[in-house]
């Protein structure tokens, strides 16, 4: 799947164009080899993700850039009290650990209502993994384990979204009787949160659409949760990583947070290509980050001309193009002082007071105000990275 | 062999790793051979404990133990966290001071600071004297599970400590000076994990590259090319990278420095950004370059062009000046005589 170099144009006819039509014919006669089919259960075929990005493809017409990339322009991230509508011990379970992500294809004929026997499939699936010899920890060897699936209610916003669900993994303790809470030996969770509308909708009915994994806890049970999974609902795990991109929207989204929440420091940690390999950790006070990317938010061709409108109109949406400029301020600043152009190296963490992003796939979120907007960033890229 | 004495040595024992254990205690020769014989070197829990046994045999006391400490940190001085110290303004005969003067003057003077210490001085090889100090007060007797190491080398005016807490500075900083002849004593904003590095770094004991009118000899290093009928374009800048990176970082094993810090305090300016060149505060952040041999990674930075030539004096400052951690204003770098102790 290369980039076209050739725009093919065909006319319109007019009238509006069906879009229930289009699809169907599109599924059927498939116009470029950008969709892909997936063989499934059901009959009907699901179209990619990508294919819903470029909708005029279908038509005949051939997008200039294949459009198989982050948003360009977000909403600027606003202070959710998220901790009214979910409750508090998961809240606070969603902030303790540092997360490693990944993503997964839709799942087929996952029910909210059955989250018990998923619990018990669950626990029987790993203590039959355990017979065959999984390697175990030596503290969990004892007891066997108790898997437990819920829902967190309250992460969603539109209606598209399902509903998060949440994995745990106790062992169950040898001595019977005991009040204290037991700490889960493994976490999980499954969201999605401002998935884009079209492709959800594209979905036929029995899939359920979750497509950012969370896990804390041993790799082992990791896999094994995965496994099962895979068994039951015919669906697809894959790595995550956070994109060099990405890591640039957080620093921005972040740091446009300062105003409402204090962000404390902006923490960027850079790997130069040398050997033995240098790293660099350059962390800039969290009102002067604040106030440089004040600074490049206003277009200096608006600047003067704009009423209190158009002010409105920007200051809720964020650009790639103020993002990089943001980014090019933060380098040249450095590159003054040590003359050492950091675009050669490369971004692996970004952290402030809202939570930290790795780009191996893990992060942490410490602040639940802002923690929509991190998790409609991190749903993009797992919708994206999804080979379906 | 009483109690302070026992735990010492146990966890002594448990420092030295299984491989340098018997070569330690060969060199320290307390042992009778009837004795090392009976010691399984492969098995260490066993081991221990026969040493133990051993000790309490031979009737071994604190001093026994923290010669064997001593010994042992002399070998491997790698370990732990270094900071170095500059004594400045000397007196008129600084240089002649002779190690016995130094002795007596030094212990003398911390006893009479504090009231429990335990002082060990001893000269190394290489010119370097050696003071173990454990630390008690009024009312308890020195400790010597969390002892302070000082380096100092005499005819320098460089001094290397390390498990030195902010309440014990001063103490040490006093006996220094007055027992070495200077007038004061400051942080030389040095710090490592690898004292030999430190040391090399400061004393500039490496390989120094000097700048030369014909860098032609560079060639050898470089690898010929077996095509004389290719021509490299860029073979002239890449010399040049390459002799600018030697004079400022050095030839050969370079210190193994761990990190540089930066703490930039200066004004943003930037011909693009006319709202934040206006203002008037400084841009605080804090830069931290890390790396298992820095001054190599840096080397390597500007030979290779990634860095900018030429070097700009932030980053030749560490070879340089011998420090690593620098605070920059717009007036120049501050002279900072605040050095955290509890760096890393």
């Amino acid at each position: 799947m290369g980039k076209r170099d050739v725009q093919i144009c065909f006319r319109f006819r007019s009238g509006t164009p069906d879009m229930e039509q289009h699809r169907s014919s599109g599924a059927r006669t498939p116009l470029n080899s950008a969709l892909v089919q997936r063989r499934s259960r059901s009959k009907s075929y699901r179209l990619s993700y990508r294919s819903c990005l470029g909708a005029p493809s279908r038509l005949g017409l051939t997008p200039a850039l294949t459009a198989r990339r982050l948003n360009t322009s977000r909403r600027a991230p606003k202070s959710h009290n998220i901790s009214e509508k979910v409750s508090v011990e998961q809240l606070a379970l969603l902030l303790k650990n540092e997360w490693k992500l990944s993503y997964v294809t839709p799942l087929y004929r996952f029910r909210h209502t059955q989250m018990r026997g998923y619990s018990r499939q669950l626990s029987a699936f790993i203590a039959a993994e355990k017979h065959q010899g999984l390697a175990v920890d030596v503290e969990a060897a004892q007891g066997s384990f108790r898997a437990s699936f819920s829902v967190i209610q309250g992460m969603t916003e539109t209606d598209d979204d399902a509903e998060t669900i949440l994995i745990q993994i106790h062992s169950k303790s040898s001595f019977p009787g005991q009040d204290e809470p037991q700490r889960a030996l493994w976490s999980g969770w499954l969201t999605c949160v401002y998935g884009n509308p079209e492709y959800l909708n594209s979905l036929p009915k029995d899939f359920t659409c979750l497509p950012l994994f969370c896990s804390s806890g041993s790799e082992v049970l990791t896999n094994a949760v995965k496994s099962w999974f895979q068994l039951t609902f015919d669906c697809c795990f894959g790595p995550l990583e956070i994109s060099h991109t990405s890591l640039q929207w957080l620093v921005a989204l972040w740091t446009n947070c300062h105003a409402e929440c204090n962000i404390q420091h902006l923490k960027m940690i850079w790997s130069v290509p040398v050997m033995p390999p240098l790293q660099i950790t350059y962390t800039v006070d969290g009102r002067d980050a604040w106030e440089l990317w004040n600074s490049v938010r206003r277009d200096p061709q608006e600047e003067g001309e704009g009423g209190k409108d158009e002010e409105e109109e920007t200051g809720s949406n964020i650009d790639i193009t103020e993002v990089e400029r943001f980014m090019q301020g933060l380098k040249g600043h450095f590159y003054r002082h040590f003359r050492l152009d950091l675009s050669a190296g490369s971004l692996k963490q970004v952290s402030t007071a809202l939570g930290l992003a790795k780009c191996n796939g893990r992060m942490k979120i410490s602040n639940s105000k802002y923690m929509i907007a991190t998790l409609t960033l991190l749903t993009e890229c797992a919708l994206l990275k999804m080979p379906m | 062999m009483d109690d302070p004495s026992q735990r010492l040595l146990r966890q002594l024992l448990r420092r030295i790793p299984a491989g340098n254990l018997k070569t330690t205690l060969e060199k320290w020769g307390r042992l009778t051979a009837a004795q090392w014989r009976t010691i399984d070197f492969t098995q260490t829990k066993s081991s221990i404990v026969q040493m133990l046994a051993l000790c309490a045999e031979n009737e071994f006391t604190m001093k026994h133990i923290t010669e064997l400490e001593m010994m042992y940190v002399i070998d491997n001085p790698n370990k732990g966290m270094w900071y170095a110290f500059q004594l400045i303004d000397p007196e008129a005969d600084s240089q002649s001071l002779e190690l016995t003067q130094f002795k007596e003057q030094f212990k003398s003077h911390l006893c009479e600071l504090v009231r429990h210490v335990s002082v060990k001085i001893k000269k190394h090889t290489d010119e370097a004297v050696w003071i173990r100090i454990a630390w008690g007060d009024s009312y308890s007797r020195p400790n010597h599970l969390k002892p302070t190491y000082i380096v100092h080398h005499l005819q320098t005016p460089y001094v290397f400590v390390t498990g030195l807490s902010p309440k014990q500075r001063p103490l040490v900083s006093q006996a220094l000076v007055l027992s070495s002849r200077y007038h004061a004593i400051k942080a030389a904003n040095l710090s490592g994990r690898n004292l030999t590095a430190i040391r090399d770094l400061l004393m500039k004991q490496y390989q120094q590259v000097f700048p030369t009118r014909f860098p032609s000899p560079l060639s050898e290093r470089n690898q010929s090319v077996s095509n004389p009928q290719i021509e490299r374009e860029h073979a002239g800048h890449k010399e040049n990278r390459l002799q600018m990176a030697s004079e400022t970082f050095g030839d050969g094993m370079l210190p193994q420095l761990q990190s540089s810090v930066y703490k930039l305090e200066t004004k943003f300016r930037d011909r693009a950004n006319q709202t934040m060149t206006e203002r008037e505060e400084p841009f605080k952040c804090v830069v931290k370059f890390a790396s298992t041999n820095l001054l190599e990674s840096l080397k390597l930075c500007v030979s290779s062009g990634i860095a900018s030539t030429p070097v700009t004096p932030l980053l030749s400052s560490i070879p340089l000046k011998g420090r690593n951690y620098f605070v920059i204003t717009d007036n120049g770098p501050a002279p900072s005589s605040q050095m955290p102790l509890s760096q890393n």
